[in-house]
């Protein structure tokens, strides 16, 4: 097994590195907008480009390996003349496989992509769609010195700053990036690009070390996810938080559609004409009032009372069950998304303080 | 390499699953079957017997009772439908379909030689390997008959190897009965007792009017020993199993198989989540041990 590396880079390097894997690479990293979004954007033009690594990428790069919407296939309908019988056939174009590198991706992100990954190429049948997209990437991630507000990666055990995932870690340390190599591909970078890294000192050592511990205590939520966990194994959840928060869900789908963890889609038919059309597979969300409604009528969820429980059990309990842990990231896009306040912090926060309400009352 | 999940099933299937070899097919793409044949079972129901149009398709493909396909017709997207054939009769594959929404009302429509798309077969299947030697009773409501005469059919084909097979099954009206000719083949075969039921009658009905529930207590059944399988509206499941129990039946040794919505058919797209569970890869078939809430099917 490789050894992690410990290097420094200069941050006057950042992009000139940069500019060099732009030639064999696509770029994607944070840039601004005009409308002050920070977002994941396909870099074109280094020299005219500002990437912003001080904000918090709006969405997350989930779009990047299953995009909102995504054609599967193309399907022909014909009519043989002689005999009246219907032909119908499908013809596949699978997405490009783009090799691409990642830029300034957090640690809560990167750790989605781990989840996804697990989602779409490992614990089911594997995702051709999702495979495509997803090899030949490179990630340079970027450790949090400052949390954001609504961050609780401390909590769900992703971040702020990562041991594994990414191919590049880097931490700010003021004029100097403090860069650790992670996987084959991150340790090869650095070795192809020697030029632009000198190994770490003990003083840049202390100096990562010192900015990973005054991180942690940055963190503004409080955000008990374990013991949410705790409290649904053990069926310590009154109904009527699910009832209260499904009554305040507004079935826009925006908690899901931000998380860089919810995976669930729809898959459809888009007529082109008579002859034809495609096969598109979107985004869905679990809280939508036709998510599990069967043609017929019937459906096996009370949308009234239980739209949103789904959403919470799956990431706090069953992934716990299956996977070991939580499949929230602590990314926070929740909480700024929904405007009925139906996040993970309130949710969480709710099922603790019944938790020890319940607790008190000798339950 | 084999994928994991093929390995897997293939170490679970008791009936040599044959898992695909090829080491990135792609999961979402319908392989092309033609109509052999159309079968009006009812006023709302058809049963579609398919042959893949490839005839590699045909030789490679094995399902076991208890699975279902994913049908894709033109311009409706894809649903999933039980196999009503059993995989004792090669050459072919039977789904039968009821009239509920756009997909199943266009499959009505279709005629002899017209082309489909399905991919599969998904799903865990009825537990035939455990269930040999039993006497079996299958309980079933309206086109919950489908996936049942799979199995039944299958039991049939291999002889002596499962015990008496009792089949109750309950209709609305006499007309919505399926597969008339088996249960007509049925009910003079020694083999099988064979007992029908009708919520409604009409002037030609002769036969026993009321619940399925009623035909259990008209039959024998040693409830340590005998295996239930059951299979029709959430409702009837409910009751079925209730009434079931009260007859001494084991958790275990009843076993059913659920209806839900479902897009991939592997466990990706979270549409059938059954509380921690997925219907298209943990399912269709249950134990009635895993199901805690009755109420929620």
């Amino acid at each position: 097994m490789m050894m992690n590396k410990n290097l420094v880079m200069n941050k006057d390097y950042l992009v000139p590195l940069l500019r060099k894997l732009a030639k064999t690479h696509r770029l994607v990293a944070p840039v601004r907008n005009e409308y002050g979004d920070t977002l994941f954007t396909i870099i074109t033009d280094l020299d005219r480009t500002e990437i912003d690594l001080d904000h918090q990428p709006q969405a997350s790069l989930k779009p990047y390996f299953f995009p909102q919407t995504d054609t599967l296939c193309r399907y022909v309908i014909d009519c043989d003349p002689a005999t009246g019988a219907m032909d119908y056939s499908f013809h596949v174009q699978l997405p490009q496989n783009r090799p691409t590198v990642y830029v300034g991706v957090r640690s809560c992100d990167m750790f989605a992509v781990m989840y996804t990954d697990m989602v779409f190429l490992h614990e089911h049948e594997r995702d051709v769609y999702y495979k495509q997209r997803r090899d030949n990437a490179i990630f340079i991630t970027i450790a949090c010195n400052t949390p954001f507000d609504n961050c609780f990666c401390n909590a769900t055990r992703s971040g702020p700053f990562l041991e594994s995932g990414f191919d590049l870690q880097l931490t700010d340390l003021g004029d100097r990036w403090f860069v650790e190599t992670g996987r084959a591909r991150g340790a090869g970078l650095t070795e192809d690009w020697a030029c632009f890294f000198r190994p770490a000192d003990e003083a840049d050592k202390r100096a990562q070390f010192q900015a990973e511990l005054e991180a942690r205590g940055r963190f503004k939520q409080l955000v008990h996810v374990d013991l949410a966990s705790k409290l649904l194994a053990e069926d310590k959840v009154p109904e009527s938080i699910f009832r209260d928060l499904s009554s305040r869900c507004q079935d826009c789908g925006g908690c899901a559609f931000i998380c860089p963890t919810c995976t669930c889609f729809n898959i459809t038919d888009q007529p082109r004409d008579e002859a034809g059309g495609e096969r598109v597979r979107s985004w869905d969300a679990c809280t939508f009032s036709g998510f599990t409604a069967m043609a017929g009528g019937h459906n096996s969820v009370d949308v009234e009372t239980g739209r949103i429980r789904r959403r919470f059990l799956h990431k706090l309990q069953y992934d716990v069950d299956r996977h070991g842990r939580p499949s929230c990231v602590g990314c926070g896009r929740c909480v700024g998304m929904c405007f009925g306040g139906v996040d993970m912090i309130r949710f969480i926060s709710m099922i603790s303080e019944a938790g020890e309400n319940g607790a008190e009352a000798g339950e | 390499m084999m994928h994991k999940n093929d390995l897997r099933r293939f170490l679970q299937a008791d009936d040599g699953y044959v898992p695909p070899l090829v080491a990135d097919r792609n999961v979402y793409l319908p392989r092309r079957a033609r109509v052999r044949q159309v079968v009006r079972e009812n006023s709302l129901v058809r049963t579609l017997e398919l042959v893949f149009e490839d005839q590699i398709h045909s030789s490679d493909f094995t399902y076991l009772p208890g699975q279902f396909m994913m049908l894709s017709l033109p311009h409706c997207g894809e649903a999933p439908i039980s196999f009503s054939s059993s995989p004792t009769r090669p050459g072919g594959f039977s789904l039968s379909i009821r009239k509920a929404g756009k997909l199943t009302t266009a499959a009505q429509e279709l005629r002899p030689g017209d082309m489909v798309g399905v991919r599969g077969p998904y799903g865990r299947p009825f537990p035939m390997a455990d269930l040999r030697g039993r006497n079996l009773v299958f309980v079933a409501g309206g086109i919950g008959m489908a996936p049942l005469r799979s199995a039944i059919l299958y039991c049939l084909d291999k002889g002596d190897e499962y015990g008496h097979i009792t089949v109750l099954y309950g209709s609305k009206t006499p007309g919505e009965f399926c597969f008339m000719p088996d249960l007509t083949a049925w009910r003079q075969d020694e083999r099988l007792t064979c007992l029908l039921t009708v919520d409604e009658g009409d002037d030609d009905w002769q036969g026993r009017v009321g619940l399925v529930t009623g035909l259990l207590d008209e039959v024998e059944m040693d409830g340590g020993r005998d295996r239930a399988l059951v299979c029709g509206p959430g409702v009837m499941i409910r009751f079925v199993l209730e009434r079931l129990a009260a007859l001494g039946f084991q958790e275990d040794n009843m076993i059913t198989t659920l209806e839900r919505h479902m897009k991939c058919g592997v466990g990706i797209c979270g549409h059938c989540h059954f509380e921690n569970k997925m219907v298209c890869t943990d399912g269709p078939v249950f134990t009635r041990s895993e199901l805690p809430d009755l109420r929620k099917l």
